[in-house]
């Protein structure tokens, strides 16, 4: 056990086990909010597995949660628009939240490495995974509501 | 299609293909031969789908 460890643990505890509470409980609004902050809040913490075990190439593992959860997200805001229009789903302050945390943990994540192709990886895996969260909660809110639907 | 045409067409596909095989270059662990030559052809593939994509989405 080391600190990226412990930090990964806090995160998954933390973090991870609150937003599956919020998925497995409550409201269908609250429960896409969380399902959506699950995959921002696991991909800090695979990045910080990563380090605390020193193997670079489990960062694919968070690369990928970052591509793919918020694609998830869309689903969900696709098939249960109808649920979701009268009273869209607003969560910024959680949204941001997380994404501070993402940004905070590629950043430290970023400045302990040597700057190499690493670095440009862990700076794509966070742009991932912040505008994709962002993406992904601005259409929940119905943010776009103009856009047309095949 | 005329010149003009074809001639974006050749840019776009050639800004895709660059972008895409960066991004490889990136992702990769060890940087070999093999390695360049596999990700030159897989961004090739990439970059004909994301001008598809692109076209499918603008022009309709």
């Amino acid at each position: 056990m080391n600190g990226w460890i412990l930090a990964a643990a806090l995160v998954l505890a933390g973090g991870v086990g609150a937003t599956l509470w919020g998925v497995a409980s409550g409201p269908l609004r609250r429960r896409v909010i969380a399902q959506n902050l699950t995959t921002a809040l696991a991909c800090p913490a695979l990045l910080l597995l990563a380090q605390g075990y020193d193997r670079p190439s489990y960062v694919d593992v968070a690369l990928v949660l970052a591509l793919l959860g918020p694609v998830g997200t869309l689903v969900f805001a696709r098939l249960l628009a109808d649920e979701l229009t009268g009273d869209p789903p607003r969560a910024w302050g959680a949204t941001w939240a997380v994404a501070g945390l993402g940004t905070v943990v590629v950043a430290i994540l970023c400045a302990v490495a040597a700057p190499g192709r690493a670095t440009a990886k862990l700076l794509v895996t966070g742009v991932l995974l912040i505008g994709g969260n962002v993406v992904a909660s601005r259409a929940l809110a119905g943010g776009f509501g103009g856009v047309r639907r095949g | 299609m005329n010149r003009r045409t074809t001639l974006l067409t050749a840019a776009e596909l050639l800004g895709w293909w660059a972008a895409l095989a960066l991004l490889w270059l990136v992702f990769i662990s060890a940087v070999d031969t093999l390695e360049l030559a596999v990700g030159a052809a897989a961004a090739a593939v990439g970059a004909l789908a994301a001008h598809a994509a692109r076209r499918a989405v603008t022009d309709r």
